[in-house]
């Protein structure tokens, strides 16, 4: 039912905007406008949404988004913001596109691996194929030797599991 | 001629569709009481179309987009407002009768239900203005080929 998937996020999205109408709370008219019209746009959006999002219900994957965000996540994106810094000021830089073959199966581990690579400063996706199983990163400091890398782990370290995980 | 983005611009535009959704009608909803409206609200929600049309194409669109369906809807956004701005004819037009002497929509100034007749007009100006958005950029869209 991805009438239920979107109906539940815009609700949620709904009183976010809203908290605070009654002390920190919600007021009524608040709670019953946002439940109209959150089943407004889940009734225009159910077909859009993709028949197998159920999943995305599922608090257990929550809490693991959480984890990766403020973990895995924000660690990496600092410590390639400084790698980024320190290539910006000795300037020695060898830029290249690379392929990168993965081994995903669903759009949304391939979205949130790509967002993952780009997210990270120095790799950028450019593209990815899931009829070839392979990502397409523009790298902005290729390690010698490593211009056809047999898997993800040079590029993006431990996403590739982590995405596996996520949108399984 | 491929008509579609690739699949990260597709999958994400998947679940940012109904949350834009839900973004513009929070403006159009609480357009007495924030910055915002009916017109901000519609042309929110409307973006959310257009991030529709750009990211699966134009086929998908013709098969979820009714001309007939968008047409109605802006004529009853319209009729909508003039039927709010009627309600005090017995006074003037436009008088805020609602809020004076309604039934509803006369609460405390700074909650949800309350300004008279204005969430009714920005519902009605936020219809009018997501169908009537829509309709033209898929009518652009669909505006034969580049030659003749």
């Amino acid at each position: 039912m991805p009438f239920i998937v979107a109906f539940v996020f815009a609700y949620i999205l709904w009183l976010v905007l809203t908290a605070g109408t009654n002390g920190l709370l919600w007021s009524t008219g608040e709670l019953v406008a946002g439940l109209i019209f959150a089943g407004l746009v889940a009734y225009a959006t159910r077909d859009i949404i993709g028949e197998k999002s159920t999943r995305f219900l599922n608090p257990i994957k929550w809490l693991e988004f959480a984890v990766y965000s403020v973990g895995p996540l924000f660690w990496g994106m600092v410590k390639a913001n400084f790698h980024v810094a320190w290539l910006v000021i000795t300037g020695k830089i060898r830029p290249g596109i690379v392929r990168v073959p993965v081994d995903l199966e669903n759009d949304a581990q391939y979205t949130i691996l790509s967002n993952s690579i780009t997210l990270t400063p120095g790799t950028l996706t450019i593209d990815a194929c899931p009829e070839e199983k392979a990502l397409y990163v523009h790298w902005i400091d290729i390690p010698e030797g490593l211009e056809r890398p047999e898997n993800s782990e040079p590029v993006s370290g431990p996403f590739e599991k982590w995405a596996r995980r996520l949108g399984r | 001629m491929r008509e579609d983005m690739g699949l990260i611009v597709k999958t994400t535009a998947r679940a940012i569709i109904p949350l834009i959704g839900i973004f513009g009608a929070y403006i159009v909803v609480h357009g007495h009481l924030t910055p915002g409206g009916g017109f901000q609200g519609g042309a929110t929600i409307a973006g959310a179309g257009i991030l529709f049309l750009v990211a699966f194409g134009l086929d998908e669109m013709k098969k979820h987009y009714n001309k007939s369906l968008y047409s109605v809807l802006e004529g009853v956004g319209g009729l909508a407002f003039l039927g709010a701005a009627m309600l005090g004819m017995g006074v003037a037009f436009f008088y805020n009768t609602l809020w004076h002497n309604g039934p509803f929509f006369n609460g405390e100034p700074g909650t949800l239900l309350s300004a008279g007749f204005l969430p009714i007009m920005n519902l009605a100006v936020g219809l009018k203005v997501f169908t009537g958005l829509v309709s033209a950029l898929t009518a652009i869209a669909l505006y034969r080929r580049w030659k003749s």
